[in-house]
């Protein structure tokens, strides 16, 4: 996509017809001071140097007045050789948008992060569309042409007529209506005076009447009216021609532009950093969007972790959402936004292999609610674990001690690893008292089902106990 | 151009005509009520060829009168812009000519005409070319191009060129 052709293009358009536009009416005279004629000329210029770019900014780049900018932008909006946007935005629209300009690393944009203090105002944004100007410069050539050869040859063209007393018009096709029945000219509606064809637009100066001489006169200006055509125009047409296969470089609305740009550069730099504005989505639901970029479809494997962000970047509208902790198992390749934050990842990584409850304990107290129930969950199963194996050994020496020694001896055995239990429900229960901070400390057990179950086992082992 | 195409249109008729007749006289007066005329939108309707279909009858309030919805075909004519038409010349003078095609009036302005055709006055108005070999009066049939029309609502009025290949006089009243 060479963008270089097109602008060349672009500045011969604004050279070769808006060079003589003027913001102000006809009417008023022009003074020196007032006179902006080329004003076109430098806007289209500096258009072609920038992709889309805020009203205000270039009105600030090209030292002038935002109004007489918006003026000549929306003559070329008429045009249709810009394309122009207009959106209510707050500060996170703004930053978006500087963002994007940004990642374009445009030379000409400074840096304007906190230049506005934008409660929620209407920006203009402006761009060149290329493709539509390629269009309109070569069918305003195409016209200009055939207007030139068709009052060269007479033909096509519908006579019109005029009338000398009330200046009224009228063409050919209002013949039938103007025949009078007593002479052989057409006579006005208006006041019965008798019509003259008017000559044509393009040679109606120095007419006289539709006599041969005249005639040819007309020719010959039209000719040379071509010829100069040809000529000065050439240039034009050449670059016409050239840019004619190539691609047009296109930069979509707006929205579709930012989020590209955006993308662009975060891919550029190889990595998401967290505070890209563009992350926090909100501004885009904010506003309703024509249509999305182009919408691509990338079927990432899980383990590719980078392209995962870069289809995130790309589809813009929904942010991932945060996987509840309870979905996070080990092994699981999360990005950081999954797993709701930065610090709580390393937490999980510390508690899942410290299985140390007192540890754990201390660490808890620093860490926000869902951390703990999270972190809970963690140590939890850890312990419980470590307490069936606990279990099983116990057993183990249950049955050997009922092989081989006594009841009392067992007795004592399970009085030891009851307390031992005891510990660990204790710290249980403080945690988890922590974790719910409403301060219910006896009926916890009835609350979690899987604390339940593991009391009512101690239940059991206590009615062992009790049996033995 | 001509089309042959199916119209519709909802025909009053009036309670005298009720009886053993009245499909006749429907087909009658939509004949009477629309050959000749002219729709921007289709043309000149130029005959109707059958009667499709005579939908059911809605009698009006008050004045007796029965509503027929009646589907027919027709042929109708429309002139287009860059259609090349053969025209019989119908009035001469100095602005250029006036030609019929059938219904439709055709206008062309004299510096539509060949530039070696010059217009002579006097009993018979005319435009002749200078070795006299050509002459364009009333009743000579040209061929001609139409390069512009105007189509009103009841109403199509063309203008047309002679000034092209294949152009001008075809037949001459007076030989």
């Amino acid at each position: 996509m060479s963008i270089e052709p097109f602008n060349r293009l672009v500045k011969l358009t604004a050279r070769a017809f808006y060079d003589d536009f003027t913001t102000k009416g006809d009417n008023q005279s022009k003074s020196g001071r007032a006179d902006n004629r080329g004003i076109a000329v430098v806007v289209l210029d500096a258009l072609t140097r920038r992709q889309w770019v805020r009203e205000e900014n270039l009105a600030k780049d090209l030292k002038l007045h935002t109004k007489q900018l918006r003026r000549t932008l929306r003559f070329f909006e008429e045009e249709k050789l810009v394309t122009r946007d207009h959106r209510k935005e707050t500060a996170k629209g703004a930053k978006i948008y500087s963002a994007a300009v940004a990642a374009t690393a445009d030379g000409h944009q400074t840096g304007r992060e906190g230049e506005e203090k934008v409660k929620l105002h209407t920006h203009s944004y402006c761009c060149l569309d290329y493709a539509q100007i390629y269009d309109v410069v070569r069918y305003r050539m195409h016209r200009m042409k055939k207007k030139i050869k068709d009052e060269l040859d007479d033909r096509n063209t519908i006579q019109e007529y005029i009338c000398p007393n009330c200046k009224r018009r009228y063409t050919a096709l209002d013949a039938l209506r103007l025949v009078s029945p007593e002479d052989e000219y057409f006579h006005c509606e208006n006041c019965n005076g008798e019509l003259v064809a008017e000559g044509d637009k393009l040679a109606a100066e120095e007419m006289g009447d539709g006599d041969d001489n005249a005639r040819r006169r007309r020719r010959e200006k039209l000719r040379d009216m071509l010829q100069m055509f040809e000529e000065k125009l050439k240039p034009l047409m050449d670059q016409l021609n050239r840019v004619k296969d190539l691609t047009v470089p296109e930069f979509g609305t707006l929205q579709a532009w930012e989020v590209r740009a955006n993308a662009a550069a975060r891919s550029a730099n190889g990595d998401a950093n967290s505070n890209d504005p563009s992350k926090s989505s909100q501004a885009y639901n904010g506003t309703p969007m024509p249509f999305l970029g182009e919408t691509k479809v990338e079927v990432a494997f899980s383990g590719v972790e980078d392209k995962g962000s870069n289809i995130k970047s790309e589809n813009t509208s929904t942010p991932m959402k945060v996987l509840p902790p309870w979905m996070i198992r080990q092994g699981m390749v999360l990005t950081n936004e999954q797993r709701g934050e930065v610090k709580q990842e390393s937490n999980i990584e510390g508690t899942s292999t410290a299985a140390d409850l007192s540890e754990d304990k201390k660490s808890v107290d620093q860490k926000d609610d869902k951390n703990l129930q999270d972190e809970y969950f963690k140590a939890y199963y850890a312990a419980l674990l470590q307490r069936q194996q606990e279990q099983e050994e116990s057993i183990k020496v249950e049955q050997e001690s009922f092989n081989t020694t006594e009841g009392s001896s067992r007795q004592v055995g399970m009085k030891a690893k009851r307390e031992d239990y005891d510990n660990d429900e204790r710290d249980e229960n403080v945690e988890w008292e922590e974790a719910r901070t409403t301060g219910n400390t006896s009926s916890t057990f009835k609350v979690d089902l899987n604390v339940e179950a593991d009391a009512s086992g101690d239940d059991e082992d206590d009615i062992d106990w009790e049996e033995g | 151009m001509f089309f042959h195409i199916v119209l519709e249109r909802n025909m009053q008729l009036h309670p005298r005509h009720f009886g053993r007749d009245l499909r006749p006289k429907l087909v009658s007066k939509l004949m009477k009520d629309v050959e000749g005329t002219c729709s921007g939108r289709h043309g000149f309707i130029v005959a109707i060829t059958g009667v499709e279909n005579v939908g059911n009858g809605l009698i009006r309030d008050g004045t007796g009168f029965v509503t027929f919805p009646v589907k027919y075909q027709c042929v109708v004519f429309r002139p287009f812009k860059g259609e090349i038409l053969e025209a019989v010349v119908t009035m001469v003078n100095k602005m250029g000519f006036f030609a019929e095609a059938g219904p439709v009036q055709i206008f062309v302005s004299n510096h539509l005409i060949p530039d070696d055709m010059e217009f002579q006055s006097g009993d018979m108005p005319n435009y002749t070319t200078s070795d006299g070999s050509v002459k364009i009066q009333k009743e000579s049939e040209v061929r001609l191009k139409i390069i512009g029309t105007r189509v009103d609502a009841t109403e199509i009025f063309c203008i047309g060129t002679i000034k092209d290949d294949f152009l001008g006089v075809i037949s001459d009243p007076t030989s």
